[in-house]
């Protein structure tokens, strides 16, 4: 078979038959399962880990993300023995974006597929709705991977994403240095920016800011002008953003035509990512400053060989839409699984009361943005943070904060 | 003062997308008795193809004039083939057209990836006028909105197409005994309102976000204007549209927006309560 260019394309009979065994194993397990086994086998038996994340639904291009890096990680790890001489299966579930659909297939992990670990979940709610199911009934270890507004402090839940403390701890003061000491907290009507804005708000106070506008908005939301004339009008100097998509598109872009940044506003939003980038025009968001564990441009700039590695076999593999971004919970999915690793090789077997107990203090070295180690004793991981500022459309990294605590539990 | 011109330009304007959303449903309500479920969709296909012309580095003009008849063009076959089985039947046209939503909703989260594009205005930016300052666009938006109005108006009202439309409605049955070919009329009709809709879905893609659910919430609020201002005639829909639009942007500013949100619906269903034939009805029964 020829492509356009007429090169030979690699569709090759063992394209075709690993096509052939994912569709079987697609009908085998049913819709939103996957199965995906070693290529190689031994005497002992698979270690099973479970991925339930969003494949489908508002939030499906960050549930591939997670799940792509997830196969990526355990193919590596299988091509380089397993762990402890077993091969991993790795077991996906797709929570749908939509809890009551997600509780119903993370029990077949835990019940029909009786899988050793879960990782995944992205929104807040999904976790709440799925923790349960996992570590009380289940009595199986569960990773959550993405940022979120901190206080999951429950035995045998790991959490490998950054936290409030790790995402405001050093860009509020920045920000007040930056920008002014006038803060707007506009912010969608939902758990993650509510909680936030409550850390944000302690931050802002203690670094010599105030904050004189905190609103909610209707998550479906897309007119703004209300919004952004009480900040024109109260004179705020940053608006630190918690909208979310799709309001946060157009509340940028009136946000810029009603002038703000022209006035020496400055613009922060800490889930925004290299996904984001596409929802306003470079002008729009000129100066936006986001606080995350990883962002792509490190990869550029030669500084961060490993990120570099990982990020070109990513794109080597999954060259497309679907994006390794930190905003997507995909990093953490990362981390998540290689601490996990670390731990099961520290225990020398999958017992979930052995592998917690090595997890409470699993280190690696290396990872997306730089190594990640848990704080003994509560279930969170120091990692790098950096603050980006967008500058033409791009990030531009502009400090790093090594190791900073996640200051939960 | 130039506070309160800012406000009043603002909701002036979003005022004018819901009504240009609520006038190719309210076409269809009102003129075949249809609720046309699939008409946020119709919007998010208007979006798409101005988003289209976006990334394939053609002129966005271009693609939001071109997204109306593309639009039409669908809302006709759909109509040929399937849309038209329904008339009998106005409850399985809902969940019909529904049905019909969902797939191009679906089809279009595929094709962008399930993310959220922006579709650069074709005129950025604002002009300054005194202390206030006025996006282009959302003048644009308000100055086409009163040119499609006023448009459809003459054309449903004051042309013989229009008085075809109309007595096929009416009376079918006459209709077709006067050598009115009331299928092709049906056909026309549906196409127009779907045209509509993907005119309100161009032009309002470059103020928002392109994303698949684009379409739903404006699919609520436009049934809303359409029960508020009633049913039947073509003034109702509008009417009841610039009413929903006040309240939805000037609430906010009043009280908490998420309190504003249902308030809306508050006022309106109160409204309709009052008045459960619309503001303005013409009652035909």
């Amino acid at each position: 078979m020829t492509d356009d260019t007429g090169r030979k394309t690699e569709v090759t009979r063992r394209h075709l038959l690993q096509t052939a065994m994912w569709t079987s194993a697609a009908v085998a397990t049913g819709a939103g399962s996957w199965v995906i086994p070693a290529r190689w086998a031994s005497a002992a038996d698979p270690i099973k880990v479970g991925i339930a994340t969003d494949l489908t639904g508002p939030i499906g291009f960050a549930g591939n993300a997670n799940a792509n890096i997830a196969k990526l990680v355990v193919d590596d790890i299988n091509d380089n023995g397993g762990i402890l001489g077993r091969p991993l299966e790795i077991h996906i579930e797709d929570t749908a974006s939509n809890e009551s659909v997600a509780v119903g297939n993370v029990r077949k992990l835990i019940q029909r597929d009786r899988v050793d670990v879960v990782l995944g979940g992205i929104t807040s709610s999904m976790r709440n709705a799925i923790k349960d199911v996992i570590v009380g009934r289940g009595r199986t270890l569960y990773i959550y991977p993405q940022l979120y507004e901190g206080r999951e402090c429950t035995p045998y839940i790991f959490c490998t994403g950054p936290t409030p403390a790790q995402q405001c701890d050093e860009l509020i003061p920045w920000l007040i240095q930056n920008g002014g000491k006038r803060f707007a907290l506009p912010s969608a009507n939902y758990v993650w920016p509510h909680v936030l804005n409550e850390y944000a708000r302690k931050v802002i106070e203690n670094s010599g800011g105030e904050v004189v506008l905190e609103e909610y908005y209707p998550l479906d939301q897309v007119e703004y002008s209300a919004t952004v004339n009480k900040i024109m009008n109260e004179n705020v100097d940053v608006v630190f953003n918690t909208v979310i998509p799709p309001g946060v598109g157009p509340f940028i872009k009136q946000l810029y035509e009603a002038g703000f940044q022209k006035r020496g506003g400055r613009l922060s939003c800490v889930y925004y990512d290299e996904n984001t980038v596409s929802l306003n025009a470079a002008h729009e968001w000129e100066g936006l400053a986001s606080c995350l564990d990883y962002f792509r441009v490190l990869t550029r700039e030669g500084d961060d060989p490993f990120s570099a590695k990982l990020a070109a076999a990513y794109d080597e593999r999954y060259s497309g839409s679907v994006l390794f971004t930190a905003g997507s919970a995909a990093t953490g999915m990362y981390r998540g699984l290689k601490l996990w690793e670390a731990a099961v090789n520290e225990a020398g077997n999958v017992d979930r009361d052995d592998v917690a107990a090595a997890l409470d203090h699993a280190k690696i070295s290396e990872g997306p943005g730089g190594p990640a180690e848990m704080v003994p004793g509560k279930w969170h991981c120091r990692m790098n943070m950096y603050i980006a500022v967008a500058k033409a459309g791009q990030y531009e990294v502009i400090s790093r904060s090594p190791m900073v605590d996640p200051k939960e539990c | 003062m130039e506070s309160v011109l800012t406000i009043g330009f603002n909701i002036l304007s979003f005022s004018s997308i819901i009504v240009l959303v609520v006038l190719g449903l309210g076409v269809i309500a009102s003129m075949m008795r249809i609720f046309n479920f699939a008409h946020g969709e119709f919007m998010l296909l208007g979006g798409y193809t101005a988003y289209l012309f976006y990334i394939w580095n053609m002129p966005i003009w271009l693609g939001i004039l071109v997204a109306p008849f593309v639009v039409a063009f669908v809302g006709l076959i759909l109509e040929r083939t399937i849309i038209h089985r329904f008339y009998a039947a106005p409850i399985v046209a809902m969940l019909g057209t529904y049905a019909i939503g969902v797939m191009i909703r679906e089809s279009v989260r595929g094709l962008i990836g399930g993310l959220y594009h922006q579709v650069p205005e074709p005129l950025v930016g604002f002009f300054v006028i005194g202390d206030i300052s006025v996006s282009k666009w959302r003048a644009v938006v308000i100055l086409v909105t009163i040119l499609v109005v006023s448009g459809s108006y003459y054309l449903l009202k004051k042309t013989s197409f229009g008085l075809r439309i109309r007595a096929a409605l009416e009376n079918p049955e006459l209709a077709r005994v006067s050598g009115i070919s009331t299928s092709q009329i049906y056909a026309a009709t549906f196409s127009f309102g779907a045209g509509l809709a993907g005119l309100a879905g161009a032009m309002m893609v470059p103020l928002f976000t392109l994303y698949a659910d684009m379409g739903v919430r404006f699919l609520i609020q436009g049934f809303l204007a359409v029960m508020l201002g009633g049913i039947g005639s073509f003034e109702g829909p509008v009417l009841g549209g610039a009413i929903i639009g006040v309240l939805t942007a000037g609430l906010p500013h009043l009280v908490n927006p998420v309190l504003a949100d249902v308030l809306v619906f508050v006022i309106a269903i109160i409204a309709v309560k009052l008045k459960p034939a619309g503001l303005l009805s013409m009652r035909r029964e």
